[in-house]
């Protein structure tokens, strides 16, 4: 049953895909096309490299409300300052960065995730605004060939890097510890883990994960806006939730969380193929986040009567 | 495994601490503590609960920094705590490899080698039945100790920390332990331990340390019983604890039957011990009578009553309080007042339209805070020393004019003088008619303050002694007989 | 007690600043129109201080609040004789979502976090569906001249009632006794006997009537409700919370301080404002503010 709990992502996904399927066959008349798949996959990026960086973060007991920020920071960088290739380091370095404040604000300040991360989202969405007052700048071609290009699947490529990016790190001894110390901060630090360093270590990858987010997000929308990240937040959080990463920390997967990501990006067109009002878009986004969790401490009350 | 240390000549010491104080919130866990164990002995820790056993190995293996005082340490260390370290959530391989985990190209963990790798590991301490893939979270306590242990002696340390590792252990895995422990001493290690039996000290050290009230009392290489029990209580034994008055003759206060094998009667006046090694079920038989466990039906006064949770327990009429031993976690209310912390379970009665009388309350809490001695009324309860601490929870129960109490553990962690309070608490409320259930991790305790024992095994009554039965051993004999019967 | 003080020394000392450089900042005409502003906050931060303190969080406040201003508006058409069914229908409103809020929390389990930000989404839906995107019939409806009325004098009472509300029920009755120790340490309060899964539902609910009662002030000092109304309110009522030296992982802190904390937000921004600093330097400065106090007073204590 503990498994099944750390699945939920994935049948969430499966059962969201199957809706998806039937209610667009029902309407069109047939199946979706690789077109159809394709600009799904583009418009949902962004937000699985956030959640995979949310994910990281929350496995440790944490969480990050600064991902808006920072995903507009470096949103605006992009459209700004990117004329090609060598400036992508920039925005990375900018993201990480900004996770690195993060980083030392709640490892070494003692300050609560949730309280350190309030204080710094102001701080760089208004960072963003001073970037970029107001939405505009764009994006090279080439870049957009090579990171979301409508026609051919390189997506695919960015989202199979993206997991395979996690499972490497799951399987350094940061990965691992990780997890010691979302189970149990204490005991880790008893048995030798540097708690501090890793806490830092994860805020400033969920930085570098809002930056490669935004420069994906820039891509699909060709234009940048400082308030773009701000949705990313709450997003980003249920993604992680729908992928059943604990919140108390030490269990689940990033890979759950970009199941979960994508679930809650396929929600989105079932409703619309299913022909209600988007004005309802978000009721069914709400129940969709609360059920997939009622389904996850289900499974867990199951365990433990076992 | 097979290179055979070389005996230090340079340091005479493994571990010592010279001159150690240490301080938690107010309370001093350390005064001036000193302490040395040389390179291949086994060294006991001796001591009562609260004497600073557990602080002074937390600072020896350097996870607690002493306010004031030396600590010198040749060569790894190795712990394994009282509350365990293991991480819940990680499996027995992940819990093991932590520190080192296997590793291929690149330097990745490859984590389908850790649970072969584990399991060689546990093979090579004789350990075979625990799955070295399950989920720590999900095994029982005595298989978690022994993971626990595991984790310690496989990384070949200098020098073990052992704090209370028999705790949890049923006797077979304690000789499997043992056996461990002098390999280990042999190869020239330095093994340090606490126990609170004193049979497994007696049989396994080489030489033995007591400490009172947070510091160094007594290093002896042959100590007996007798006197180590007057060194660790800074008292003989006998005159600490009071007479107890004989239970009134009227009918049960409580009876409780469950099908799962314990059935008693409490009568008013009455202190029933229930003894047994830790971990027999003793927690959970207290937690379902106040109905924080499993519901209960229990008979007061003739009448079947149904109890579902703590609320139904403390119903007037029915008068059922429960005193915890973690006072910290399931009793007080920290940073909250005394009066606060008192009056908390008997707000209903003092209180007109909802808001607090506090005319009432002042006067109430003034009467047990006086009644009780309870030092430093005014100021928040966790800046109290244990003893008042447990007092405070004890007036709650008062005020609430509970008569059936069941006291679990409360003189864990409280000094010599202040368990004599309590005892003397015990005894004047059983004169007062009050039906007394209580457990301690002192047997000697139960043998000399109880009316009857109820010895549990497995989370049933092993057997019922008449008391007051004076000899602890007997109680301890009692739980451990049975045992190997069933075994 | 003493970060209270630490709350109104930072409310004082902006002011001050203000003054200093911009005479008048302290006037009483700025420092009304600074107080109907903070009220805002105050009311919201008043529901999140309740659910903070048995150490949970709220995240359903932007769309209780933008709810209950929709409601109130089309429910009461304009019409001053419509005002008090209105009033008791948005305050229902927030009052329902609340309840649920904390059945789910309490009762099924599911993490405050989670079980509010779906109630925000369910909320969004709902007001957003329901009223065709604020384009429906009534949709256009002013609220009704009385509760326009109130300010900037008469909404400052309704603060200064809630303040009073708030305090007298937490510190003098028993219901806060038991707020304070569910906060605290909820398995003791538990063993002590006190309902604490009853306790969680009732500071949930009252979450969703103080994010109702912002919701309705606000379109009483705006004229009518707008979408995303509720939106800054959120990590503003959280920012309240903490400054007013509310401790995030529940069973300490006053009103008093959340009062001293929704002020010094407040002035802040005023200040910033009358600087001309632009809208980048504001948040900034904003958060920049927040995170000293928080270093200030907010840390968690060492490892023992």
């Amino acid at each position: 049953m503990r498994d099944l709990a750390g699945r939920l992502g994935y049948l969430v996904l499966a059962a969201t895909a199957v809706a998806y399927l039937a209610v667009y066959a029902t309407g069109l008349g047939r199946l979706p096309t690789a077109f159809d798949y394709l600009s799904i996959l583009n418009t949902t990026l962004p937000l699985v490299f956030v959640a995979i960086g949310q994910s990281l973060v929350v496995l440790t007991g944490g969480i990050d409300l600064s991902v808006g920020g920072t995903v507009s920071l470096c949103v605006a960088v992009t459209a700004v300052a990117v004329t090609g290739f060598e400036q992508l380091p920039l925005v990375l370095a900018i993201g990480t960065a900004c996770g690195v404040v993060n980083g030392l604000i709640v490892a070494a300040g003692r300050i609560a995730p949730i309280l350190a991360t309030l204080a710094t989202l102001p701080i760089f969405t208004g960072a963003a605004l001073w970037v970029l007052p107001v939405p505009g700048g764009s994006i090279p071609p080439q870049i957009r060939a090579v990171l979301t290009n409508p026609d051919l699947p390189t997506g695919l490529i960015w989202l199979g890097l993206a997991v395979a990016g996690w499972l490497v790190l799951r399987r350094t001894r940061f990965g691992m510890r990780v997890y010691a110390i979302g189970s149990d901060a204490g005991a880790a630090r008893a048995v030798g883990v540097p708690v501090e360093r890793v806490t830092f270590g994860v805020y400033a990858l969920s930085g570098l994960c809002c930056a490669l987010a935004a420069v994906f997000y820039v891509s699909t929308t060709t234009a940048g806006d400082a308030n773009a990240g701000a949705p990313f937040i709450l997003t980003s959080i249920a993604a992680v939730v729908v992928g059943g990463v604990a919140f108390t920390g030490g269990r689940g997967s990033a890979v759950g969380a970009v199941a979960g990501a994508a679930a809650l990006a396929l929600v989105i067109d079932v409703l619309f193929f299913a022909g209600i009002d988007p004005l309802y878009q978000a009721l069914f986004q709400g129940l969709f986040l609360v059920v997939a969790v009622m389904l996850g401490s289900l499974a867990m009350l199951l365990r433990r009567a076992t | 495994m097979t290179s055979t240390a070389p005996v230090p000549t340079l340091h005479t010491f493994a571990v010592r601490a010279t001159g150690v104080d240490r301080a938690f919130g107010g309370v001093r866990a350390l005064r001036d503590a000193s302490f040395s164990a040389r390179p291949g002995e086994i060294h006991a820790l001796a001591g009562e609960n609260g004497a600073g056993k557990s602080t002074l190995i937390k600072v020896l293996c350097g996870l607690v920094a002493p306010d004031r005082g030396r600590v010198e340490v040749n060569g790894r260390v190795a712990t394994a705590f009282q509350e365990l370290s293991l991480l819940p959530d990680l499996t027995v391989a992940e819990n093991l490899l932590l520190a080192d985990p296997p590793r291929g190209r690149l330097g990745l963990v490859r984590r389908g080698r850790l649970a072969p790798e584990a399991r060689r590991i546990l093979e090579r301490f004789g350990v075979d039945h625990i799955d070295s893939r399950a989920v720590c979270a999900d095994l029982p306590v005595s298989h978690r100790q022994v993971v626990e242990l595991v984790r310690v002696l496989a990384t070949e340390p200098r020098v073990v920390f052992l704090d209370e590792p028999t705790a949890a252990l049923p006797d077979r895995q304690v000789e499997w332990l043992a056996g461990h422990m002098r390999r280990l001493r042999d190869e020239g290690c330095c093994v340090i331990f606490t126990s609170h039996r004193w049979r497994e000290i007696e049989r396994l050290a080489d030489r033995v340390t007591v400490m009172r009230n947070g510091t160094h009392v007594a290093t002896r290489e042959k100590l007996a019983e007798a006197e180590a029990v007057t060194l660790m209580s800074g008292r003989t034994l006998g005159a600490m604890y009071p007479e107890i008055p004989p239970p009134a003759t009227a009918g049960p206060a409580l009876s409780f039957s469950d099908p799962g094998g314990i059935s008693f009667d409490l009568r008013p006046g009455e202190i029933l011990g229930v003894g047994g090694l830790a971990g027999q079920g003793q927690r959970e038989l207290f937690l379902t009578l106040f109905g924080a466990g499993r519901p209960a039906r229990v008979t007061v006064d003739g009448r079947p009553i149904r109890i579902r949770r703590p609320k139904d327990a403390i119903r007037a009429g029915l008068g059922i309080a429960y005193v915890p031993e973690d006072r910290k976690a399931e009793g007080l209310f920290l940073p909250l007042s005394v009066r606060d912390n008192i009056t908390l379970a008997t707000l209903g009665r003092r209180s007109a339209a909802g808001f607090v009388r506090r005319g009432a309350e002042r006067a109430e809490v003034a009467g047990i805070v006086s009644r009780l001695g309870i030092a430093g009324g005014g100021a928040a309860a966790g800046t109290l020393s244990g003893g008042n601490q447990q007092k405070v929870v004890m007036a709650r129960w008062l005020l609430a004019d509970a008569r059936v109490l069941l006291l679990f553990d409360v003189t864990r962690g409280v000094d010599a003088a202040t368990k004599h309070d309590l005892y003397r608490l015990v005894a004047e409320l059983a004169r007062a008619g009050k039906a007394i259930l209580y457990y301690s991790s002192e047997t000697e305790e139960i043998a000399h303050l109880c009316h009857r024992v109820l010895v549990l095994r497995e989370g049933r009554v092993a057997a019922e002694l008449p008391g007051p039965v004076r000899d602890a051993e007997r109680i301890v004999a009692a739980a451990i007989a049975d045992g190997e019967a069933h075994a | 007690m003493r970060r209270v003080l630490y709350a109104f020394g930072a409310a004082g000392g902006v002011l001050l600043l203000g003054t200093i450089l911009h005479p008048g900042f302290a006037s009483w005409p700025s420092l009304q129109a600074m107080l109907v502003v903070a009220s805002f906050t105050g009311f919201v931060a008043a529901g999140q201080m309740l659910v903070v303190l048995v150490g949970g969080i709220d995240l359903s406040i932007p769309w209780v609040l933008n709810g209950a201003a929709i409601m109130l508006t089309t429910t009461a058409l304009g019409q001053p004789g419509r005002l008090p069914y209105a009033l008791l229908v948005a305050l229902a409103v927030g009052a329902a979502a609340g309840l649920a809020n904390g059945l789910g929390v309490a009762w099924l389990g599911v993490p405050a976090v989670v079980m509010t930000l779906g109630m925000n989404g369910v909320l969004q839906g709902l007001s957003l569906g329901l009223s065709k995107g604020l384009t429906c019939a009534t949709c256009g409806s002013y609220a009704p001249e009385p509760l326009r009325g109130l300010f900037p004098l008469g909404a400052l009472l309704v603060w200064a009632g809630v303040a009073l509300l708030v305090t007298v029920v937490l510190t003098l009755t028993t219901f806060g006794r038991r707020v304070y120790a569910v906060g605290v340490n909820p398995r003791a309060a538990y063993l002590a006997g006190v309902g604490v899964r009853g306790v969680t539902v009732a500071l949930y609910t009252l979450s969703g009537v103080f994010a109702a009662l912002a919701g309705v002030m606000l379109v009483g000092y705006g004229g009518q409700p707008s979408l995303g109304l509720g939106d800054p309110y959120l990590f503003e009522s959280i920012a309240a919370v903490v400054v007013g030296g509310v401790s995030i992982l529940g069973g300490r802190g006053h009103y008093a301080g959340v009062v001293a904390g929704a002020l010094t937000l407040v002035a802040v921004t005023t200040f910033l404002q009358a600087q001309r600093v632009p809208e980048y330097g504001r948040l900034m400065i904003y958060g920049l503010v927040i995170l000293v106090i928080l270093l200030a007073y907010g840390r968690t204590r060492a490892h023992d």
